[in-house]
């Protein structure tokens, strides 16, 4: 039963997918903790923080849709 | 046109068929979370999924190659064999839909040509070690990594957001909705459309139309898979996005950004390394790993093992009604006679039904 199972392409899958997983979640966490955080920013006045902020949000936003893509392009390459 | 040209047809006609509840019955894995939070509209959710699921189908083939050659001896399988599993794949749908249960297609359609093959040639045709590669350990890895990583996602989430005013935490993780979701449908749309091809091939290389020493996937095969699994998803099944959206949790839009999230990267991952997983464990383990993170009574655990229940008994049900309707068929012979009397039957089941429901709902209340 053993020898039916591959356990490195099994392996691969649990490490790849959990990667997946908890990257998405952080780095879209990211961008809304970074435009919450630079709309209260703004509200107080506090421009060089709100931009730090905004540039969190955006940078986050770039690896998350960056994740997406490359899901799609490992998928592609057959 | 002959007798096995005859049964070739019913066979890609079935198999289509199956391919089309797939998508209904499986609507739900990919937007009930999108629903049940409001990320979405139903609507625009099912119209959505169908597109991605359209195009998902004509992405990777690595799945169907798994389901065509590596369940049972390929010199076995004839129209015969391949038209009664389906029969049992799709009775087996219809159950679960019925019942609004979340069951995996791809195992209803694995089990029933199992017990197709088992009828027509004796247990030495099952290939026993294929079984166990791609149906029995990825349906135990399938919703215990997707519970895991939803589980991981959302603790995660909870602890970066949770000091966080809710109004636009909760628009955020709605709007992050629409990307996990059309992610999730796309890879609905790799992993299962690909089983039908998958059969609809072994068909053909049954028949003598492909060689049996490749597996080439025809052009058309492609193509009308994913218009029937998008067709399929369009029309949609309401009944399994209840139980998915809010029977096992009451989930709020991070949770459903979680459940989608990981189980978009669980089911393009197991896509790309040829597992043919079940999209429906995948995010049925999402949804409770989401709601057990963030308290185990939050689960509705009574409806998670009814959920699992069905899940277990998906393959040896299928297996029974297509090794039944393997027997029914070969009482007429090996001709496309045995097939022809299935359909009617099937046609005119289909027919009562919706008659039934029809005067259901069109019957007047008595008055008092």
């Amino acid at each position: 039963m053993i020898a039916a199972i591959d356990t490195g392409k099994l392996f691969e899958l649990v490490w790849a997918s959990a990667l997946a997983g908890v990257a998405v979640a952080i780095c879209f966490s990211l961008v809304i903790i970074g435009a919450a955080r630079a709309e209260d920013c703004r509200r107080n006045r506090r421009s060089g923080s709100a931009t730090a902020y905004a540039t969190l949000s955006v940078l986050a936003g770039l690896a998350f849709l960056g994740i997406a893509v490359f899901g799609i392009t490992v998928i592609t390459a057959k | 046109m002959g007798s096995g040209d005859v049964i070739l047809v019913i066979v890609v006609v079935t198999a289509l068929a199956f391919d089309f509840t797939n998508g209904f019955h499986d609507t739900a894995n990919a937007i009930a979370t999108s629903v049940s939070t409001r990320a979405m509209s139903p609507r625009f959710a099912v119209a959505m999924s169908a597109v991605l699921n359209f195009a998902g189908a004509f992405i990777s083939l690595k799945v169907a190659a798994t389901v065509g050659s590596g369940i049972v001896d390929s010199g076995a399988v004839t129209t015969t064999v391949v038209f009664a599993g389906l029969v049992g794949a799709i009775a087996w749908n219809i159950a679960t839909w019925w019942a609004g249960l979340p069951s995996s297609s791809s195992h209803a359609l694995i089990g029933g040509l199992i017990g197709s093959a088992f009828a027509a040639d004796g247990a030495s045709v099952i290939n026993v070690d294929g079984i166990i590669e791609t149906v029995l350990v990825p349906a135990a890895v399938a919703p215990l990594l997707a519970f895991s990583v939803a589980a991981m996602a959302i603790f995660i989430i909870y602890r970066l957001v949770g000091n966080l005013r809710p109004g636009p935490v909760n628009h955020g993780y709605r709007l992050g909705q629409i990307v996990t979701g059309s992610m999730f449908s796309l890879a609905h749309g790799t992993n299962d459309a690909q089983k039908t091809m998958g059969i609809i091939t072994l068909a053909l290389i049954a028949h003598g139309n492909l060689p049996s020493d490749s597996f080439d996937v025809p052009f058309w095969v492609i193509a009308s898979s994913a218009t029937a699994i998008a067709l399929g998803t369009y029309i949609g099944g309401w009944r399994i996005i209840r139980t998915m959206g809010s029977k096992i949790i009451k989930m709020d839009p991070a949770q459903g950004f979680a459940t989608q999230g990981a189980g978009a990267a669980v089911v393009l991952t197991a896509s790309h390394l040829g597992f043919p997983l079940s999209t429906t464990h995948v995010i049925s383990g999402g949804v409770m790993g989401a709601g057990a993170a963030k308290r185990l009574s939050a689960v509705r655990w009574g409806v998670a093992g009814n959920i699992a229940i069905a899940w277990v008994l998906t393959l040896p049900a299928a297996a029974i009604i297509g090794a039944l309707v393997y027997g029914f068929t070969s009482l007429f012979g090996s001709g496309a006679v045995g097939p022809l009397v299935v359909v009617i039957v099937l046609l005119g089941l289909l027919v009562a039904a919706l008659a039934r429901r029809f005067v259901a709902n069109h019957q007047v209340a008595p008055a008092r």
